[in-house]
């Protein structure tokens, strides 16, 4: 299974190239996505399926959709958008996207073998039960406190993007 | 036989381009793409850390810095929001509104 983690090491690399590389913010945006799947494809290798699902869903379905609204909103791409649409190289990588993405439905269906190995896993290492467990149990005061922080982020952020500041 | 050094290389080949994005590029929202790029560099290694000592602790800290960069990205967007409206500019080398 060596060749599952050269895929999509060389996947995440080239796609953040492209990320910090690419002229227009809007295919930088498809890179870092690309980014993310590719990391959580990993994950899933590392025997961390519960940190691949948040990877999907907070960093590729929450932030990045944060900021491509933001982009669409101070920089619209407008007319642009047609020149970027037909670039090769914006095909290009939404090919190596949706490729990304198969090998990642593939991957989390037939569930993948470890492979960096100092000591045996216990059972059901990575489960959201002992994920949880430990969570609300050693690291209670921590989530507390984030939950403190998040919303101080969104207090401070309803203040910051109103009109008149 | 992939080990925790082939992970631990590719998470400082992405944290560095994230590094290198954020020195080089002058778009604020790139800036802003290049620091979660950094993020998710960390968040690998901690995962492949967690991995490698049979624990779960890392993977719980991963959870806390997806908490800090929604945060982190919340406040940063609103902030670049405000400041267009005062500059109309994302070219953070020609933000200079601070200067004496």
């Amino acid at each position: 299974m060596d060749l599952y983690f050269w895929i999509f090491a060389v996947m995440a690399v080239a796609a953040g190239l492209f990320t910090i590389s690419s002229w227009e913010p809007l295919s930088s945006a498809l890179g870092l996505l690309t980014v993310f799947i590719a990391l959580s494809a990993l994950y899933l290798h590392l025997h961390a399926p519960l940190v691949a699902i948040f990877q999907v869903t907070i960093y590729a379905g929450a932030i990045l959709v944060l900021i491509v609204f933001v982009l669409m909103l101070l920089v619209s791409p407008g007319e642009r958008m047609r020149a970027i649409q037909e670039n090769a190289s914006y095909r290009v990588m939404g090919g190596i996207l949706g490729l990304s993405m198969l090998g990642l439905l593939a991957a989390g269906t037939k569930g993948v073998s470890d492979l960096i190995c100092a000591r045996s896993l216990p059972q059901g290492f990575g489960h959201p039960s002992g994920f949880g467990d430990m969570m609300f149990r050693e690291y209670l005061l921590h989530f507390e406190v984030v939950s403190v922080l998040l919303l101080v982020a969104l207090i401070g952020a309803i203040y910051l993007a109103k009109k008149n500041i | 036989m992939v080990t925790l050094t082939h992970y631990i290389v590719l998470s400082t080949i992405l944290f560095g381009l994230g590094a290198i994005g954020f020195a080089v590029r002058r778009n604020a929202i790139i800036l802003f793409m290049s620091i979660e790029l950094m993020l998710n560099a960390v968040n690998l290694s901690l995962v492949a850390f967690s991995r490698y000592r049979a624990e779960l602790n890392g993977q719980v800290m991963v959870l806390f810095i997806y908490a800090v960069a929604a945060a982190e990205v919340a406040v940063g967007l609103a902030l670049l929001i405000s400041l267009f409206r005062h500059v109309r500019e994302v070219d953070v080398t020609r933000i200079n509104i601070l200067k004496g």
